[in-house]
């Protein structure tokens, strides 16, 4: 007998295992609300804006899909949950997953906002309930505060996620996250450990940075994988680190090939599949590993044959730009701005971040994380993100810079005004700052954002054309 | 109150003061009011600390909007409204802008200024957790600082000069203990409005003046007569209480309201610690700024402080809580929502939260709130 969701979960890729993954299935769903009407809506939704006709995009769905299960069943299936935020330091989330592996324990390491917006908002287009929920408890709207928490805690409210062994808090960065943290572990009591750090270089100080904030933010990192050990039994060792690179090298060597397909004009597929990739690595630390990939490099041969036969999702000769981040949860909004005939192709992303120091003089694994994360520079301060900027735009030969920034992220919120004067002074290149909403798009949707990319798109247009005549 | 009159009288003509200081070389370091400059190192090298905490008025956040978006702390994007318009004569005679980075919003300040303006800003940071590496942190924050001040004033700050300056900031804040412990007595002898007032005064105020000042409020408010009776005791806390950031003060006392006690991230200067002035007096300065002072509502977790207000609200003999907050203030924001309830379990009372973007247009319905606060707990 059919289900009510096979046509849905084909439409993103799945196949025998609906049959063998069915009671999984349905305990997900049920825990999720998600009926047979959401079905319905989800295969218009995902239909309208993923490019199903790729089998790596109905791949990447697919492993977004059981990433989803996996978060709602941990606790049920017997796992211990770890959480972490976003945006974090890239590798402490593998390196607790790989440690626990090699201990034989069974963890659950994500970061589940993320993770609810790539699912619940991409494909199901059902995320205001959760939204809601988050506002009822505690984060209410209309002050500003993060929608990613209110995320997390609608879904810890509902209880359609698991209430978590020990969270973890990217204190280094920004404030909210910490706070509201606080406040879910005063509601269920579990363990919060927060990593700390300050963002107190002076504006123009990057690439240079005080040995201090390496001692301090490493010692910090050493901290939690301490934590880890004492919460969760699991050692998080130089040899499961190594471990972690390894099994994510093969992820992050395809997303590195995509990212440089994208700059093919045309503009071989929507940014918003880019980011489906790209995101997975960020929130998941078991299917972007085990399914990731496979649906990236899959992906990559298809595009590539795009590229090869000249066929694009906007005009060639379209004005290339570069953006801070899609949405994630909203996938029309990249539509939209595609529609307006910009190749949204490069994010920060697309251009590797400088090479931390090599051979290191640290010697934990906290500090050597921590100094690495000072040379990348997205947490080493507000200067070190303009900067960023400016050297993408100038490598990348973009057009324009569209800085969405998130109205609601206080780091990204600075800089509104900052970023695109940074830009234009330093690179000529015009740059329009976006009040965003990247993971909430109820008051940012496409439709209210539309006039100004519309505008923005075609200073570009003329632009080009008076440098081509 | 005579030494209140007296402090006016001084701070009115203080900027004057301070423009001749400057001309006679004397260097002037601003800082903002988050409790983490330690002035003593600004006085140790003959320099004026002058804390840039003016607020309370919308048309400076109005200025900034040219510079940063809306979703900052309302106090934050006033600093840079006067600071990118030169609208705070203040913000014009310091030669170092000292900014303890605390949170997002202060950093803001410290960003968008230092892009924008010639001020020369100097950040340091400020760990949002008491533990040995964030004292440590801390530590070499102030250290650098202090290079910075040697190297603008030429005068190096050496421990006996440092020593001086540490006891004359000591007995400041001893004063304003003192003076503040006597509201514990009831009725107060002192009103919020007044007690406010001489804490203000002191980031503005000539440091011994300002000593002087208080000794003499000390020494008025044992001889007089205590008022007779007064209305409901109330403990204001919140995010940052600015100079000119008056509204909700005069609101509660117009009210016949009493605010008996105020706790404050910005704009209250702490007085509950004094600096151990021996050993090493950089350790001691982290000691008593970092490590004893209570923490504001950015420190993770937040728990001492709101044991603290607890602990406020029972030795004050309080009626209810008055939390009032700034806009966007997120940390702020986030514990008065689930506060209130610790607050109930653990003492009964009740508490009011407001919030505030320094708007006019605001002012009625605070004011309806509080008359409504006041009556509710009125004994």
């Amino acid at each position: 007998m059919a289900n009510y969701y096979d046509a849905l979960l084909k439409l993103c890729g799945f196949e025998d295992e609906i049959k063998r993954e069915k009671p999984r299935i349905d305990k997900a769903f049920r825990k999720l609300e998600l009926g047979p009407e959401d079905m319905k809506r989800a295969e218009r939704w995902v239909s309208e804006n993923h490019d199903v006709e790729l089998l790596g995009v109905r791949k990447l769905l697919r492993a977004w899909l059981l990433e989803l299960f996996d978060l709602v069943l941990a606790k049920e299936e017997g796992k211990k949950v770890v959480y972490y935020g976003y945006p974090s330091i890239q590798g402490p989330g593998m390196a607790i997953k790989a440690a626990s592996e090699e201990a034989s324990k069974e963890v659950y390491v994500a970061c589940p906002d993320t993770i609810l917006c790539h699912t619940l908002g991409q494909i199901f287009n059902k995320l205001a309930p959760v939204l809601e929920a988050g506002e009822q408890n505690g984060l209410p709207p209309g002050h500003g505060l993060c929608s990613l928490q209110q995320i997390r805690n609608g879904g810890l409210a509902k209880g359609i996620i698991p209430v978590p062994d020990l969270v973890t808090s990217s204190s280094y960065y920004c404030d909210m996250g910490s706070k509201a943290d606080e406040l879910l572990h005063d509601r269920y009591g579990h363990r919060a450990i927060y990593v700390d750090g300050s963002m107190d270089s002076r504006w123009g100080e990057y690439p240079d940075y005080l040995p201090q904030r390496v001692d301090y933010l490493g010692a910090q990192l050493n901290k939690l994988f301490d934590t880890v050990n004492e919460v969760l039994g699991v050692e998080v060792t130089q040899e499961a680190w190594n471990r972690a690179i390894s099994v994510s090298r093969q992820f992050f060597h395809a997303i590195g090939q995509l990212t440089r397909l994208m700059t093919a004009d045309p503009m071989p597929i929507s940014a918003v599949e880019v980011s489906l990739a790209l995101q997975l690595g960020g929130a998941s630390t078991g299917r972007a590993m085990t399914e990731g990939p496979e649906a990236v490099s899959i992906l990559c041969g298809e595009v590539e044959k795009r590229v090869e036969a000249g066929i694009g999702v906007v005009e060639k000769g379209a004005p290339r730009v570069l953006n801070f981040s899609a949405s994630f949860s909203d996938p029309s909004i990249m539509h939209m701005m595609e529609n307006t005939g910009l190749a949204m192709s490069a994010t920060l992303l697309s251009v590797p971040p400088p090479k931390a120091p090599y051979p290191t003089t640290y010697t934990t694994l906290g500090e050597i994380r921590a100094e690495g994360e000072m040379t990348i520079g997205m947490y080493h301060s507000s200067f070190s993100i303009a900067k960023r900027f400016e050297d993408a735009v100038k490598t990348l030969n973009i057009d324009g810079v569209i800085w969405s920034y998130l109205y609601n992220c206080r780091p990204s919120a600075l800089l509104s005004h900052v970023v695109k004067k940074w830009v234009e002074e330093t690179t000529g290149v015009p740059a329009i700052s976006l009040e965003m909403d990247i993971y909430d798009s109820r008051n940012y949707s496409a439709a209210a954002l539309r006039t100004r990319v519309e505008a923005f798109a075609e200073m570009l247009r003329a632009r080009k054309a008076t440098a081509k005549a | 109150m005579k030494a209140l009159d007296k402090l006016s009288s001084h701070l009115r003509t203080r900027l004057v003061d301070l423009r001749r200081a400057k001309e006679q070389g004397r260097k002037i370091v601003g800082y903002t009011p988050g409790g983490y400059l330690p002035e003593e190192l600004v006085l140790a090298c003959g320099a004026i600390p002058i804390c840039l905490i003016r607020g309370g008025d919308h048309a400076p956040v109005e200025l900034s909007g040219a510079y940063i978006c809306r979703w900052i702390d309302t106090f934050c994007r006033a600093q840079i409204g006067y600071g990118v318009s030169g609208d705070d004569p203040y913000y014009g005679i310091v030669d170092l802008f000292a900014i303890p980075i605390t949170d997002n919003h202060i950093r803001a300040i410290s960003d968008v200024l230092d892009y924008n303006t010639n001020i020369e800003i100097f950040p340091f940071g400020v760990p949002h957790m008491k533990e040995k590496v964030a004292f440590d942190y801390y530590l070499h924050g102030i250290t650098r600082l202090k290079a910075r001040l040697e190297e603008l004033t030429g005068v190096e700050i050496t421990n006996s000069k440092l020593r001086e300056a540490i006891s004359l900031c000591n007995r400041e804040r001893e004063l304003l203990k003192e003076i503040s412990l006597m509201r514990q007595s009831q009725p107060a002898p002192i009103s919020g409005k007044d007690f406010v007032a001489l804490n203000h005064g002191s980031f503005l105020a000539d440091k011994r003046i300002m000593v002087e000042t208080l000794e003499s409020v000390y020494n008025e408010l044992k001889e007089q007569s205590t008022p007779a009776s007064e209305g409901p005791r109330v403990l204001l806390t919140g995010s940052t209480l600015a100079i000119g950031d008056y509204r909700v003060i005069e609101m509660v006392e117009a009210a016949g309201g009493a605010i008996v006690i105020e706790e404050f991230a910005e704009g209250i200067r702490p007085y509950w610690e004094k600096v151990k002035a021996d050993g090493d007096l950089m350790a001691a300065l982290a000691d008593c700024y970092f490590t004893r002072r209570v923490p504001p509502g950015w420190f993770r977790p937040g728990k001492e402080r709101r044991d603290f207000l607890i602990k406020l609200a029972k030795d004050f003999n309080i009626a209810g809580v008055i939390w009032y907050q700034l806009m966007y203030r997120e940390s702020y924001k986030t514990e008065s929502y689930y506060f209130p309830g610790l607050l109930k379990r653990e003492t009964g009372l009740p508490m009011l939260t407001l919030e505030s973007d320094y708007d006019q247009a605001e002012t009625e319905q605070l004011r309806t709130r509080i008359e409504t606060f006041i009556e509710t707990i009125r004994r």
